[in-house]
């Protein structure tokens, strides 16, 4: 299971020459740092990075956010309409991404944000999986404490902010763990609305490395290693939240 | 439930209606009307620079003829075939060994989820590598025992097998937790009732274990299976290549998967007619396997449990298998 | 670039100009998203494939009346270029560049094998001939690379050997004549008959340009571009050298250039026009030149380029420009380019007759031609 990873990383620190060799070097002869500083120079990485998670935040913020809201009230509230546009929500979910792409490009041509973090970010605000998701984690959740809020006169709103959140807060980890990952390591969307590499994020950046370097792999892993390390710190760190989140829907 | 007139209470409705208008407008601009427009799109041909004009049936009639359509759906299937059966039956079995109290379990744990949480396009192209015929680790490896290794990734008898393999890799570790999860919700007094049996340890893993995990295995498959459908990351990075509009691997018939296609049509050939087109027959096509599905399961599952099935299965990257995965959510 | 750039600016200090650079190979394609999604920038590179396809549909700004206004010389230029970017009468770009493809070979190898250098005199027969003798397979070198490439291979291979890809009135496609078949034969047997190049399984999975600039292959046939690439190599810098295309029935190189040209859309067509000019002059060839990048088009200013590398005999380049033929293209290039990747794949990979891919390739094209009038 980690070999490819292991391998990545001795790659990475070998020169061409060295990699290229029969039979191969296992481990580099001289650590060579200089692939990474390759990369750097060549791709504007700093600028990946910051694409990346300034996409990645903004799309996890307003995803938690906007769902939640939507979900509480599909969860806790009576309007008119609730059950069609719950049903069309949940439709949204029945067809595959492909269905939107076209049309979602030209959106964004006319709005004139092809090429602009906008054109990652905004389209990913909103989610029906999200909703329907938190509504499930909502509905579990008793409703006393709700009670006694609005018997205080806090408006639904307010009941919602301050009673709810802070319970769902499970829910909301697993969704923002979810958003993350997706978020940061989405291909093809960004590939088709991004064309200019200072607004491009790591996954793009990575395809690009490659369509230049397109069998030099010690440039290669350098440039993955530094596409995929802030991820796989996150996860180490908080291991047991990714656990919980997938198990989590696993289980709903 | 209340059959009687409800009385709404005003100000819950406008709290109701403002809760939800952001993501209402949001799907209803950026997925419920693109739905239709693609619709539309399908009846229509693109020129240069998306100026498109209106040609009736003609991209309904070229998916009859098209060879490369009809390669795209028999190399999904197969992708799908040996895919999802043999990274849930590995996944069990890794889940099933981890369920033991044994030593060092987290680590285990995090080395088998590291794929999940690893860029597909950097899995793709530390597989490439290792793949690599002249340079390859895996070819070296074989060498050792005097075999000679195959062009992994290039011969187009081969080239599937290899991603697939891949995609079993990088999918073992959320199916897993998954199933870890299924799992730890068995009790432990069928084990002991069994054991008192003297039932062998396989005998409690197909008597009991698996019959129990039968839901959590029908949840994995969906989410598979429909993300299955959906393949394109690590075909776009490992085989076609990820530049040239036209890809030069002699692999190309045996590969390419129909999203694969999808993208080649709509945003490197400018055919986004005939793009939408594909992508309504993708539609159908799992409609129709989401049918099928909740008609053979209709009695097992409880609505919920179904409904999140699919959305996940949908989202395909809910279960953590991204690399099928597409659009933002 | 940057050079040009800061040089322009020292003369034009009210002018700001952002430079984004694109990953080569992705170049073009991100060229047509950002037309198709008005996004192209003021002033960019254009190549012969595409001009006409963005010229005839409003993407370029002609200017040809800022070339009468400000009396530049078109005849700086070599005359084959200036052709290219001319629609309908109207100029659309200064060219800027232009490359031939020479035969790259590694001396090293040449004197392990005991094969003399390639020279003028060589021919197809001697090629095939010194390929045989260089390849190894225990050793696992190969005599030559014979890729799957266009400009680098075939597109020069068919002229020489009488044939042509697309006819002069750009109505009828030339692969399926028998000079054009056999051209494509002689290439594709080097794998398959003759067994003196990798597969092109082996060349998908490891460029052919990897493989000579890691000695597996000795010969191979690449641009002028690639020249600084392999003078930056430490492994090619010393061993390699290149020679002009060996002849087949008669001599033949397809040339090619890039041209700077001015979106149609762009805010600034004043400041555009400034900076494509001065692009165009000889001041930006001679920097050019010497950065050893590309031959600048402007006549008379390749020789700087020739002496920025003196370990290559560039001069090769420059010899081919005398016979050379024009890079193919039509209105809509990309359409019958991509037919015949996708049936050239299956040939050079033995899936299929060589013959059958071009006649095959042949039909489809004059269909996209007729389409095109």
């Amino acid at each position: 299971m980690v070999v490819p990873f292991v391998w990545m990383v001795l790659t990475s620190l070998k020169t061409l020459g060295d990699s290229t060799q029969v039979p191969p070097v296992i481990i580099p002869r001289k650590w060579n740092w200089s692939n990474y500083a390759e990369v750097i120079a060549a791709l504007p990485f700093l600028k990946f990075y910051w694409n990346t998670i300034v996409t990645t935040a903004a799309k996890t913020a307003g995803q938690l956010l906007l769902c939640s809201m939507a979900a509480y009230a599909f969860a806790r509230f009576r309007f008119p309409g609730r059950h069609f546009l719950f049903i069309v929500a949940l439709s949204v979910l029945m067809v595959p991404g492909q269905v939107f792409l076209i049309p979602q490009y030209m959106i964004m041509k006319h709005l004139g944000w092809l090429n602009s973090l906008l054109a990652l970010i905004v389209p990913g605000l909103f989610s029906a999986f999200g909703t329907f998701l938190l509504r499930q984690f909502f509905m579990t959740l008793p409703k006393e404490l709700e009670e006694a809020a609005k018997m205080d006169g806090c408006n639904p709103f307010g009941v919602f902010w301050k009673i709810m959140l802070p319970q769902a807060r499970s829910g909301l980890i697993a969704l923002g763990i979810f958003v993350i990952l997706w978020s940061w390591n989405d291909l093809m969307w960004p590939m088709i609305v991004i064309n200019s590499p200072d607004k491009m994020p790591l996954s793009v950046g990575l395809a690009s490395l490659q369509g230049e370097h397109t069998t030099n792999y010690p440039i290669l892993m350098a440039g993955s290693l530094l596409a995929i390390w802030p991820l796989i710190v996150i996860y180490i760190l908080f291991q047991r939240h990714f656990i919980e989140g997938i198990a989590f829907t696993g289980s709903k | 439930m209340d059959k009687r007139r409800y009385r709404y209470d005003k100000n819950e409705l406008f709290w109701a209606y403002l809760m939800i208008a952001p993501t209402m407008l949001g799907l209803a601009l950026f997925y419920v009307w693109p739905v239709l427009q693609t619709f539309f799109y399908t009846f229509t041909k693109w020129g240069a620079f998306n100026n498109y004009q209106l040609t009736g049936f003609d991209n309904y009639k070229h998916l009859l003829t098209d060879q490369n359509l009809l390669k795209a759906f028999r190399n999904t299937f197969l992708f799908i075939a040996l895919s999802v059966p043999i990274s849930i039956f590995l996944s069990i079995v890794v889940a099933v060994l981890l369920n033991q109290k044994v030593r060092g379990l987290s680590v285990y744990r995090t080395i088998y989820y590291l794929p999940v949480v690893t860029m597909p396009a950097a899995i793709a192209m530390v597989w490439k590598w290792l793949y690599n015929a002249d340079y390859g680790l895996i070819n070296y490896l074989l060498s050792l025992v005097h075999i000679r290794g195959p062009q992994w990734l290039t011969d187009p008898r081969i080239a599937m097998y290899s991603v697939i393999v891949v995609a079993i890799w990088s999918s073992i570790g959320s199916n897993m937790i998954i199933f870890l999860s299924g799992l730890q919700g068995i009790s432990s007094t069928y084990y002991e009732a069994a054991s008192i049996d003297g039932a062998s340890p396989l005998r409690k893993f197909w008597m009991i274990t698996l019959p129990l995990l039968t839901p959590t295995v029908f949840f994995v498959a969906v989410v598979s299976l429909i993300g299955g459908f959906q393949v394109f990351d690590l075909i776009f990075m490992m085989v076609v290549g990820s530049s040239a509009g036209t890809a030069t691997t002699p692999a190309i018939d045996t590969t390419q998967t129909v999203v694969y296609l999808f993208y080649r049509y709509a945003f490197m050939l400018n055919n986004k007619g005939y793009a939408a087109t594909v992508a309504m027959v993708l539609f159908v096509i799992i409609l129709a396997v989401t049918y099928v599905q909740m008609k053979l399961q209709k009695n097992g599952f409880t609505t919920n449990r179904r409904l999140v099935g699919w959305l996940l299965a949908l989202m395909a990257p809910g279960a953590g298998r991204r690399h099928y995965s597409f659009t933002s959510f | 670039m940057e050079q040009i750039v800061s040089k322009f600016k020292e003369t034009h200090p009210n002018i700001d100009v952002k430079v984004e650079l694109t990953p080569n190979k992705q170049y073009w394609s991100k060229m047509e998203t950002a037309a198709a999604g008005d996004q192209l920038p003021d002033v960019f590179w254009m190549n012969g494939p595409r001009i006409v396809k963005f010229a005839a549909n409003g993407q370029l700004l002609p200017i040809s009346d800022q070339i009468k206004a400000d009396k530049v010389d078109m005849s700086n230029y070599p005359e084959a270029l200036v052709k290219l970017y001319t629609v309908n009468g109207k100029n659309y770009g200064i060219p800027k560049d232009y490359d031939t493809i020479g035969l790259w070979y590694n001396k090293k190898m040449f004197d392990e094998a005991g094969v003399k250098y390639p020279d003028e005199s060589w021919d197809w027969n001697a090629l095939l001939d010194a390929a045989k003798k260089l390849t190894n397979p225990a050793k696992g070198v190969w005599g030559i690379a014979a890729a799957l490439d266009s400009q680098g291979v075939y597109y020069n291979m068919i002229p020489q050997n009488g044939g042509y890809v697309i006819s002069d009135d750009k109505k009828t496609s030339g692969y399926d004549k028998p000079e054009a078949i056999e051209a494509l034969k002689f290439w594709t047997d080097l794998i398959t008959v003759y067994k003196v190049s990798p597969t092109q399984a082996q060349m998908t999975d490891t460029e052919p340009m990897q493989l000579f600039t890691s000695g597996k292959v000795a010969m191979y046939f690449d641009g002028s571009w690639d020249a600084i690439e392999y003078s930056k190599n430490e492994y090619t810098k010393d061993k390699v050298n290149v020679a002009v295309w060996p002849q087949g029935k008669k001599r033949a190189a397809v040339i090619h250039g890039l041209a700077n040209v001015i979106a149609a859309k762009t805010k600034h067509p004043k400041e555009a026009w400034e900076f494509v000019k001065f692009l165009g002059s000889k001041e930006a060839a001679d920097i050019q030149a010497k950065t050893g990048t590309v031959i600048p088009a402007y006549k008379g200013t390749e020789s700087a380029w020739v002496n920025s590398m003196p370990n290559f005999n560039l001069k090769a380049f420059i010899d081919m420009v005398a016979y050379s033929v024009p890079y193919p293209v039509s209105k809509d290039t990309s359409k019958w380019t991509t037919v015949e990747t996708e049936q050239f794949t299956k040939a050079w990979s033995g899936q299929i007759k060589i013959e059958d891919a071009a006649k095959e390739v042949a039909k489809q094209m004059n269909g996209f031609l007729a389409q095109e009038q």
